[in-house]
């Protein structure tokens, strides 16, 4: 019953890690962007939400279109104000790793600042856990989050198969010289990219702040997940970092049936580092090789 | 007040010996890691152990700390030949959260989350250094040390051997340069002499936990490293003594809260790397533009 119990808090887990992995998976895909600022935008999302549902009580959906327009209202900004400029001038991903990291030193501590560094929590009724046999607590958020990654993700796959914008992205990823010569903007594609991406970090990060709260770093953990999973799944396999990331969900919490909590992060940069080392390329390599 | 300027100095000190040591990586090597900290705490932990248990003498707690620092970086060499990039600070992150891990859980040899408290003075030619002026010559003679051995490496074959395989690996290899023996080489004296700054940290404050070799020191290492410049000399060292009096100089500033001194600290320096990297990526020492430009 442990076991079980453990895995439902993993699957729910997983989603959420999960959707924020797609967003960078994206990005990074398309664009060869090292987003590293994907977490400080999680943190603002949810903070957004946090104080726009909690502290102004406003009807949830409006509290989510305002997380979401947030979010990709600072995407776009870090895009257009600090990547393109970089890019102009220097390809190195060394200098546009080191500028995204600074956007996430500087997101964490104005954060922090502003609503403290101690755990807040999004309150919902939805958050209680009913048992639902016994022995086995589950809270009906964990259902909603289920349904809304589903359906995120079945839209997400649609958007990326059936649309033009969403074919040009994965042709983007796999190669650039040819959407160019095919006479589409690279530049507005990858806007589409970071703003597609922005937004999927939106339910992660509310269904965060409601099951296990938030606080300024809570980018920096969900962000090493995503590069995690993003690397091991191959780069520009969306789907690979998605399966990826789920996984580390559900493991971090199996582990916690032989293994104190400290170690299940530990674990799962273990696993990387074993991935790295003998496996470089990804599971689901799609593109070749760089 | 003296007392005042000398601790500053002693950090300024140690903080430069980190900065100096992971240019050797960052700026030399191109070799980006976040795990320079884990090193730190490295040098910092062997020395209280041995200090507090073998030796009461300086000359052999340095040699233990920086031997079994610059042996364990093989922990980052060995990823560094197999994977480069965007992969490798991915696996640096990860190295620097596990070290942590191991750090804050190993409880019989860390102490665990409380640390290991009243390290004992070290002693060096019979005598015991105590009084803060001795440990600001102790720290600024390591640091001198120091820059000797990297401004002599950088200068010598060594060092150019290192700045080809960082501008182009294939053309390195193919003029018959050993690049898995240079990078595993730098890797082992940029960790190795990064143990030195644990060891004056250990004996100063004579206590360490966990707190100070977690993955924000190594990204206030790297933000002084960027900040002063990548793959100069003075650099580093100008980057470590403008960030490390930065709180200081803010806990003037009267209208500012003295509770968020910490968090002011670290915005304005994320905003310097971002303003940095847009305007002057080569940091304030460096060439200006283009200088790593490797693509």
């Amino acid at each position: 019953m442990v076991l079980l119990q453990l895995l439902i808090n993993g699957i729910q887990t997983g989603t959420i890690y999960a959707l924020t992995a797609i967003g960078f998976a994206l990005i990074f895909g398309s664009t060869r962007i090292f987003h590293f600022a994907h977490g400080a935008i999680f943190v603002i999302a949810a903070y957004v939400f946090k104080f726009t549902f909690g502290d102004l009580s406003l009807h949830w959906g409006i509290a989510t279109i305002a997380a979401v327009s947030t979010a990709v209202a600072v995407g776009l900004l870090v895009n257009f104000l600090i990547y393109v400029p970089i890019q102009r001038h220097e390809g190195s991903y060394f200098t546009i790793f080191v500028a995204s990291f600074g956007v996430v030193i500087v997101v964490q501590n104005a954060i922090a600042i502003i609503f403290g560094r101690g755990f807040v929590a999004i309150e919902t009724p939805l958050s209680n856990a009913v048992e639902v046999v016994s022995g086995l607590l589950m809270a009906p958020l964990f259902g909603i989050a289920l349904v809304c990654s589903v359906i995120i993700l079945i839209s997400l796959h649609l958007t990326l198969t059936r649309t033009h914008v969403g074919i040009a992205l994965r042709a983007l990823s796999q190669n650039p010289e040819l959407v160019r010569t095919f006479g589409l903007s690279t530049r507005r594609l990858s806007t589409y990219a970071f703003a597609l991406g922005s937004a999927l970090v939106v339910p992660g990060a509310i269904f965060t702040g409601a099951v296990s709260g938030l606080n300024p770093t809570v980018g920096l953990h969900i962000m090493l997940i995503s590069l995690v999973a993003t690397i091991a799944g191959g780069i520009g396999s969306i789907w690979g970092a998605a399966w990826i990331a789920f996984a580390i969900g559900v493991a971090e919490n199996l582990v916690l049936w032989q293994m104190d909590s400290q170690w299940s992060e530990a674990v799962a940069f273990a696993f990387l580092l074993a991935f790295l080392i003998f496996r470089p390329a990804g599971l689901f390599r799609l593109a070749s090789a760089r | 007040m003296s007392v005042y300027l000398l601790n500053v100095g002693v950090f300024i000190c140690i903080y430069a010996i980190l900065a100096l040591t992971l240019n050797v990586l960052i700026g030399y090597a191109g070799v980006f890691t976040l795990a320079h900290a884990a090193f730190f705490g490295i040098g910092a932990y062997v020395a209280a152990f041995v200090a507090m248990n073998l030796s009461s003498s300086l000359v052999v707690v340095l040699v233990a700390s920086v031997l079994t620092a610059g042996i364990l970086s093989v922990i980052i060499a060995l990823p560094a030949l197999r994977v480069r990039d965007e992969y490798f600070v991915v696996v640096s992150l990860a190295i620097q959260i596990l070290c942590v891990t191991v750090f804050s859980e190993w409880k019989g040899f860390t102490g665990g989350l409380g640390g290991i408290v009243n390290i004992p003075l070290p002693e060096i030619f019979g005598g015991t250094i105590a009084t803060p002026m001795q440990f600001f010559l102790l720290a600024l003679g390591c640091l001198a040390v120091i820059t000797l051995i990297i401004g002599l490496m950088v200068r010598g074959s060594f060092g150019r051997s290192l700045m080809a395989v960082r501008d182009n690996e294939s053309a390195a290899l193919a003029l018959g340069k050993n690049v898995a023996l240079i990078k595993t080489l730098a890797a082992a004296l940029s960790s190795g002499l990064a143990a030195v700054a644990g060891v004056v940290y250990a004996y100063y404050l004579s206590f360490i936990n966990v707190q100070t070799f977690t993955l924000d020191t190594s990204v206030l290492v790297m933000a002084m490293v960027i900040i002063g410049g990548t793959g100069t000399m003075c650099g580093p060292i100008l980057g470590a003594a403008l960030l490390t009096m930065l709180p200081n100089a803010l806990s003037y500033v009267s209208f500012l809260p003295q509770t968020e001194i910490g968090s002011i600290q670290q915005l304005l320096y994320g905003l310097a790397m971002i303003l940095m990297m847009i305007f002057r990526p080569g940091g304030i020492v460096g060439a200006g533009r283009s200088k790593r430009n490797r693509n």
